[in-house]
């Protein structure tokens, strides 16, 4: 044991009420050994990180655990909890939305790193391969909700929905215990490429099918720097950037830490995760979180509290890289080859850069007034006619132009 | 004083009027608007305005630098409303003066008079904020379905006339540098010359024989040669908010619409409202989703089937206020400055003077004054319309009075 999670395993021990219990519903234990097993490996390894979340936010955890609602939005769900038509909190597996899954290995120098994917393969030649990266502390099953009303529109489309490093199921061995992970955008941005490459191979593809990124916050800046590498060459159609803007984002960070502090450190269950999901209005469609929300939180087994299931991402500790995330997005997101989507929930928070390339007419935007930050989560229905009539707009196989002036006096028609 | 003048005056001083009284105007501009054309025609002396989006203290900066109504006549090219936070008391003001003097000022429609884009950039919630209810935005939106689509602007004199603004102590008076072979000519706010462009030599000249196709009796061709007086100014300049659409291939094209609607999210009616211009060949996809690009080919045969001499459009931010493309056949005129209050950008109106001395264009159009003779157009032998001869005032953001000002938009509190 190190000397950090010491001094952490005493502090937490410290807070802990003499009298709390340290129970653990037995059957939610059992689904998720039942739901889980052969890709936890990652577990150990991520244990220093989380202890280090914990303890940096123990002075506010004692009092965040007295209450899984944000206080400014008590009034929004003044039902009471034992309400008698309470909404089951049941999670929903993957397999419900996706194909498969492919864990694809990749070693470097000193580690592999596993990527774990969803996938529902395109079928036929020129069918769309939708590719989704999730935001900083979500996983591939955010874009869950959304595949399925995508492929209500387009039944031969494709979709590609990975967990980043450090987030879902993907793991790194050995695992780097000590070390703080490496999420800086240049690394995302390879490991994206990697993915597509590699899954590529594991289907055998011939070739690529028709691409449509679409990144969700951190994730949009990622998949707006592989746009802008233009290493997918033309197989990318055009990439899609779901509520992220670089410099309302900047502005936000200084606030990340506070709202991070805000959150409960654990929960008692994957229900009562799923739950605060929804009554806090993180995510507000409660199908959406009974998948997504799972893929968010580990059981931890050490924690002697009843909220042992803590989260899998240590968001607190990916601090240094959040600037480097987002600065140059607006820049990169106008310059970038293909068809460009901004979708925005709320008001629409361009910065100066984007409110001009908007009006310039670069780029298409649409503002779900109604949605909060997962959008895609909250209203999978309005994102996938969004999208899907975006890539049909982008389709090059389906694209018919009036004739060019030239043409027609070749053909000697009359202009 | 009537009610409409007491209802301009407290527009003037960025009040919002009752909302019995909105009521009302809008119901006289609908009864006013029915009456006219999707392509109005407007005769010159004419003072051409792009964007405005609610930018109410820059409107008035506006009608400084470029005159008052009725002294002036006005054309807003749309996007009166949305992301300024007076799209309410511009878009009323505009139409007072529409009621109050409608020959004075021709309002057609943009994109963004619209319900459903105003319900996401502001107007609508800006009407909730003011009057507590959606009324004077349904209002409004009525208004919009009626707006013009477009206008011709007739009888532009291909030379300028002497600035009639009062020019500062130490400005050089435009009476003094006012020169017969000026095409286009760039003041500042204060009336003083910043620059001035000759007009050049015709560019294509056209030989015997090599006309447009063009059948049918004068009128038809939406032309300023439709009142037969042939050769009394430059061609005709078309005013739309966005651009041309693969579906109008003649400005009769745009006469037989059915306008009185929502912007649809594609066909004709959308595209003129939402295209842009762009260094292709042909067609382009438009990166906004909605309408397309077009390129120089498209607008010089356009303009040549039509016997136009210019397009004048808005809708896309210009940092300069204006821009000119493809051999001065098309020009995009921008008028809120600093857009959004932040883009640092100035703005721009396009003036074009009035022909009365009947001297105008014939000398210029190599005589050949009577092109609709018929013939088969060979390619690289168009003939370009010389342009009328164009002065562009430049004006900055008006100083912001920070009172009323809604407060800034909340941070995100979640953004990763």
């Amino acid at each position: 044991m190190s000397d950090l999670q010491r001094a952490f395993a005493k502090a937490k021990l410290s807070s802990y009420p003499a009298t709390m219990p340290p129970t653990i519903p037995p059957f939610i234990e059992a689904d998720e050994e039942e739901e889980e097993t052969g890709h936890f490996d990652i577990e150990s390894a991520e244990l220093p990180h989380d202890d280090d979340s914990s303890s940096a936010s123990s002075a506010s955890s004692a009092s965040s655990t007295g209450t899984i609602i944000p206080s400014q939005n008590q009034k929004l769900f003044a039902r009471p909890q034992g309400s008698p038509n309470k909404r089951t909190m049941d999670q929903i597996p993957w397999t419900t939305y996706f194909e498969r899954e492919l864990f694809l290995p990749s070693p470097s120098a000193d580690t592999t790193i596993t990527h774990h994917v969803y996938l529902t393969s395109p079928i036929g030649p020129s069918a769309p391969l939708f590719i989704t990266h999730h935001g900083a502390g979500s996983s591939g099953l955010s874009f869950a909700a959304l595949t399925s009303e995508l492929r209500k529109r387009l039944p031969n489309a494709g979709i590609l929905s990975l967990d980043a490093r450090g987030h879902g199921s993907t793991t790194i061995s050995p695992s780097q215990e000590t070390e703080i992970l490496d999420l800086s955008l240049e690394t995302l941005s390879s490991d994206l490429l990697t993915v597509i490459e590699r899954t590529k191979l594991q289907m055998g593809w011939e070739t690529m099918p028709p691409l449509i990124l679409i990144g969700h916050s951190l994730g949009g800046a990622v998949v707006t720097d592989v746009a802008k590498s233009g290493k997918l060459g033309n197989s990318l159609l055009g990439y899609a950037v779901l509520d992220v803007v670089e410099g309302s984002a900047i502005d936000a960070l200084q606030s990340m830490q506070t709202y991070l502090s805000t959150r409960p450190a654990g929960f008692p269950s994957l229900e009562s995760g799923i739950e605060w999901h929804i009554r806090s209005r993180t995510i507000r469609n409660s199908m959406s979180a009974r998948t997504s929300v799972p893929a968010l939180l580990k059981h931890d087994s050490e924690i002697r509290s009843s909220r042992s299931w803590t989260w899998r991402t240590d968001l607190a500790a990916t601090q240094p890289f959040w600037e480097g995330w987002f600065i140059g997005l607006s820049k990169k997101f106008l310059e970038a080859r293909g068809g460009k989507l901004l979708l925005l929930a709320g008001t629409d928070r361009l910065d100066k850069e984007l409110t001009i390339g908007q009006m310039q007419g670069k780029y298409a935007l649409q503002v779900f007034p109604e949605a909060g930050h997962f959008i895609h989560e909250d209203l999978p229905e309005k994102t996938a006619v969004v999208i899907v009539d975006f890539y049909k707009r982008n389709d090059r196989s389906a694209l018919v132009l009036p004739p060019k002036v030239s043409d027609m006096l070749r053909a000697g028609k009359k202009v | 004083m009537s009610d409409l003048d007491r209802a301009i005056a407290q527009l003037r001083a960025c009040r919002p009027i009752p909302e019995a009284q909105v009521r009302e105007l809008c119901h006289k501009a609908r009864e006013l608007l029915i009456e006219e054309g999707n392509v109005v025609t407007v005769t010159a002396p004419v003072t051409i305005c792009g964007d405005i989006h609610g930018q109410f203290h820059d409107l008035m900066e506006l009608f400084r630098v470029g005159g008052d109504v009725p002294d002036t006549n006005y054309l807003f090219m749309g996007d009166f409303v949305d992301r300024g936070f007076y799209s309410l008391e511009s878009f009323l003001l505009l139409l007072c003066l529409k009621v109050r003097y409608p020959d004075r000022m021709t309002l057609i429609r943009g994109n963004h008079e619209s319900r459903q884009i105003t319900t996401v950039y502001g107007f609508y919630d800006e009407c909730l904020r003011k009057y507590g209810s959606a009324n004077v935005w349904r209002y409004c939106c009525e208004v919009f379905d009626y707006l013009a689509l477009g206008a011709i602007v007739l009888g532009a004199s291909n030379t300028l006339e002497p600035s009639k603004r009062p020019v500062g102590p130490n400005e050089s008076s435009t009476q003094e540098y006012i020169n017969p072979d000026t095409e286009i000519e760039v003041l500042n706010s204060e009336g003083g010359l910043i620059s001035s462009i000759p007009r050049q030599k015709p560019k294509v000249f056209t030989s015997k024989g090599s006309s447009p196709a063009k059948t049918g009796p004068p009128g038809t061709g939406a032309s300023s040669f439709s009142k037969g007086t042939a050769g009394n100014s430059s061609g005709a300049v078309l005013c739309v908010h966005g651009g041309l659409s693969p579906l109008v291939d003649t400005v009769d094209k745009i006469r037989l619409l059915d306008r009185k609607q929502e912007v649809p999210h594609e066909g004709a009616m959308c595209d003129l409202l939402w295209s842009d211009p762009d260094e292709i060949d042909g067609w382009g996809l438009s990166p906004r989703g909605a309408g397309f690009l077009f390129g120089a080919d498209i607008v010089k045969t356009f303009n040549h089937n039509n016997d136009l001499s210019l397009i004048a459009r808005a809708h896309q931010l210009v940092m300069e206020g204006f821009k000119e493309m493809f051999d001065n056949s098309i020009v995009t005129v921008w008028s809120a400055p600093n857009y959004c209050y932040r883009c640092g950008n100035v703005a721009a109106i396009l003036e074009l003077s009035e022909d009365g001395s009947g001297d105008g264009i014939i000398a210029r159009s190599n005589g050949d004054v009577n092109r609709s003779d018929g013939g088969i157009m060979k390619e690289k032998e168009k003939v370009l319309l010389n342009g009328p001869a164009r002065r562009y005032r430049v004006f900055q953001a008006a100083p912001q009075d920070s009172r009323g000002m809604p407060a800034k938009k909340p941070v995100a509190d979640y953004f990763l």
